[in-house]
Order: C-alpha cells, then sequence, then structure tokens
C-alpha cells in the first residue's frame, strides 16, 4: 500500500501550495530589506519595545532608512511610542505604505489600526477553542501583513517581538534564517534566568545572534544627577552572549515614550548616549556577518 | 492530507468541497480508478485550524470572517463585508484595495469613503487614495 510519500501532490485541496506562496510573498515584499533585526527576550516587562524604537532613532541618526514591526499583536506598542495611533492602512501603488513618524520612522503596528483599549479578535467556527488554533492564526496574519506592506528600501527592519521564551523560536523560523537577533534583558536573576531560556532556543536555529542589551542598568535620579541601583544585586545567572550595552532606566524617557516623542528632540537624555553606542555595536557586528556570513555568534 | 483508496492503492482526488455548515467543511474525494467516493466531514475544530492557517479550503475557504477587529469596523460604521452605499470607488481605486490584506479593507475602504464624504468628494479614484495616504503621512 502506498504511503503518504508515494502519493504526489495533495489530492486537490492545494494547502501545502497555497502556504508556499504566502511565504514567497513575505520574501518578495521583503527583498529591499537589507538586515532584518529581531529584539525579543522572552521574559516580558523588560523594555524591548521603548529600546526599539529607541535604537531605530539611533540607527537612522547614523544614516540608515529604518522601519519596525510590531510583531506583539496583541499588546503593541509601537503605535503609540511613534505617535501613530489610529492609522489604517491605505492602498498604494504596489502594498500599502508604512506610516512613518515625524522623525523618519516607518511603524507597521496593530497599536494603529486597534484604539485601545480594544484587544484583537479573531471570529472562529470553533468557540470557546482558541487556545487550539490561536498561535496559528496570528503567524498568518502576521505573515500577511508582512506580505502587504510597501517596505520599500530599508538598511534595517527592526522586529519588536512579544515575550515567550518558547515563541522565540516560531519567529526565527517565520522570519527565516537571514534574520538577526538582538536579545533584552534587565540585571536581575529572574528576568536574565528566562533570557537564557531564549538564547538557548535560539541557539538551535541558523539564526546569529549579535548580542543582548542590558535594560534598566540602574535609575537615572534627576535630582543628584546620578544613576543608582535599581535592583538589589548584579544577576547571578550570566548570558553566553556579548553585551551590547546597558542603558539606565530614565524617567524622562519613560514621560517621551508615552508622548510618542522622539528622543532626537532631546539630546540631553541620559539613555540617549548608550542606546547610540548600542546602534553604533550593532552596525558593527553587522558590518563583521557581511565579511564572515558563515560564523553564528 | 491525502486519501488513499486501498483496494486500488491509489490516490484519491478532491472533487467538491461544500462551504462550511454550523463550522464543518464537507469535502468529497474520490478514486480516479473505481470512482469510488467519500466525504471528509470536519468538526469545528479542523475546520478552524485550517483556516487559521489562511489557506482556502474549496470555493469559500473557512468561512470565517477575516476582520480581527469587529467591534471598530462597527464602530466605524461600516459593515464587515465592505459593501456600503457611499461614495462610489472606480474599478482603478476597487483593484488597489486589493494591494493591502482582507482583513484591513472594510476598514480602510470605510476610512477612506469618510475621507472623501468630508471633503465632499463624489468619487473615489487614485486620486483620492493618494490624497489620503499623504493626509495620513504615508
Amino acid at each position: 500500500m502506498k504511503s503518504y510519500y508515494d502519493i504526489a501532490g495533495d489530492g486537490g485541496s492545494d494547502i501545502l501550495q497555497q502556504v508556499a506562496v504566502q511565504q514567497e510573498s513575505v520574501a518578495r515584499s521583503l527583498s529591499g530589506v537589507r538586515n532584518l533585526l529581531a529584539v525579543g527576550s522572552g521574559k516580558g516587562g523588560v523594555g524591548k519595545s521603548t529600546l526599539v524604537m529607541q535604537l531605530a532613532y539611533a540607527l537612522r541618526e547614523l544614516g540608515n532608512a529604518v522601519s519596525i514591526l510590531d510583531a506583539d499583536l496583541n499588546g503593541p506598542s509601537q503605535a503609540r511610542l511613534g505617535a501613530l495611533q489610529n492609522r489604517m492602512l491605505i492602498p498604494g501603488e504596489s502594498g500599502a505604505p508604512v506610516p512613518t513618524t515625524r522623525n523618519g520612522i516607518g511603524v507597521v503596528s496593530m497599536g494603529s489600526l486597534v484604539p485601545e483599549p480594544r484587544s484583537v479578535e479573531f471570529e472562529s467556527v470553533a468557540s470557546g477553542s482558541s487556545h487550539t488554533w490561536r498561535a496559528t492564526k496570528e503567524f498568518t496574519f502576521l505573515r500577511e501583513l508582512m506580505a502587504c506592506m510597501d517596505w520599500g528600501k530599508l538598511d534595517y527592519l527592526l522586529v519588536d517581538l512579544p515575550p515567550g521564551a518558547e515563541r522565540i523560536v516560531q519567529y526565527a523560523e517565520l522570519l527565516g534564517p537571514a534574520a538577526l537577533f538582538v536579545l533584552v534583558t534587565v540585571p536581575s536573576d529572574l528576568a536574565t534566568g528566562v533570557v537564557a531560556r531564549s538564547l538557548d532556543a535560539l541557539k538551535k536555529t541558523p539564526n546569529r545572534i549579535l548580542g543582548y542589551v542590558e535594560n534598566m542598568d540602574g535609575y537615572y535620579c534627576s535630582d543628584c544627577g546620578q544613576v543608582k541601583p535599581l535592583f538589589p544585586a548584579q544577576p547571578q545567572v550570566k548570558l553566553d552572549l556579548p553585551c551590547l550595552g546597558s542603558v539606565p532606566f530614565d524617567p524622562e524617557l519613560a514621560a517621551l515614550c508615552d508622548r510618542g516623542g522622539s528622543p532626537c528632540e532631546v539630546p540631553a537624555l541620559v539613555s540617549w548616549q548608550p542606546v547610540r553606542r548600542i546602534a553604533e555595536e550593532v552596525c558593527q557586528r553587522v558590518a563583521e556577518r557581511v565579511s564572515a556570513p558563515e560564523e553564528k555568534a | 492530507m491525502k486519501f488513499l483508496c486501498v483496494s486500488c492503492d491509489e490516490a484519491m482526488k478532491l472533487i467538491e468541497a461544500k462551504p462550511p455548515d454550523r463550522g464543518s467543511l464537507t469535502v468529497v474525494y474520490r478514486c480516479p480508478k473505481c470512482a469510488h467516493e467519500f466525504a471528509m466531514l470536519t468538526n469545528p475544530y479542523e475546520t478552524q485550524i485550517v483556516g487559521s492557517l489562511g489557506v482556502q479550503v474549496g470555493p469559500e475557504g473557512d468561512g470565517a470572517a477575516k476582520c480581527p477587529f469587529p467591534g471598530v469596523m462597527q464602530e466605524m460604521g461600516a459593515s464587515l463585508d465592505g459593501s456600503s452605499a457611499a461614495s462610489p470607488w472606480t474599478p482603478e481605486a476597487t483593484e488597489r484595495l486589493a494591494n493591502i490584506p482582507e482583513f484591513a479593507r472594510p476598514m480602510a475602504k470605510a476610512g477612506i469613503e469618510k475621507f472623501a464624504k468630508d471633503r465632499g468628494l463624489a468619487q473615489i479614484d487614485v486620486e483620492v487614495l493618494e490624497q489620503a495616504k499623504n493626509f495620513f503621512g504615508m
């Protein structure tokens, strides 16, 4: 009796071919993107999204064309960070033009389409069982979103990943082996332990991990002008990965983010210089990758 | 998923996929050798999982609405199938609407129609789409 692999095609349902077409359309849409850089953690609340937007501004300041894809469909932040709430997609000549912040950062985020506090709902014929299909639906949705946007020519497309240590591998598969990763942690064992799990999972993929950023490394006190410890001690858990830099928690930055402002408007911002150095480090490591593409981090 | 006619050792061919009935798809297969037919009847979980891949099974797909924000749509006064009695769209503008994902079309259609109405534009053509694009800073 024939086995599955003895039979060519799928009898007419064409499902595998349709999925392949979806994947091809994503590749076509991203053909003008030189570097796909995913920023993840595994842990929530470490400041990934804020860092992504700051990094985008810093990379742009270095002369790069940058856009952001907010892959967190359920807890999108980038629309607010870029002051791009309530923006619908408008059909262009070849795909949908990417909404752009007033400082020139392209942002694609569900936060532009779905106003707060609404949640994203997918209708289903299998009511009450969303845990069985929701993840598949979300990845399909994200793929469709990536495929339809007119990304144009970009030096960097930053992808702001949602939390979830195990899901980081699923995003690596979605974005493809050329996608680079940066992990974000805070100086605590609790967070770094989870990030270490993400790192362990990512190391099994072909994707290259540029390094990690230690966010909230102390907080800036505007009264005394000093950076003071935010966490009681340095973490014992170590990440086997280059540190791209540390950024202190800066209340002024938090306020700026809430109003969708750009750090370029406040050059004296304490957290801005560290982010700029991280951007330089990223560019340098990306350039090294181009000269030594076969090596993994 | 593939189906095999055991007696003929022949792959069955999809003949017909009927639109979902209460979440269940009916997909009819036939053996090209002995013409034996059978129907695969999916339960709603199976229908939903395949539908979540964004693929079409048979003529009508999974039948589930594509828009993930129906509440927002209703607030905007748009119908989920994107139909409206507002300003007419030229064939070129309608064609361009296909350049954005299906889930975003009803919202875009409603928003662009509002944009046109606010400016007293009677028809939505490619020029209006360009105006909207510039207005929204894209």
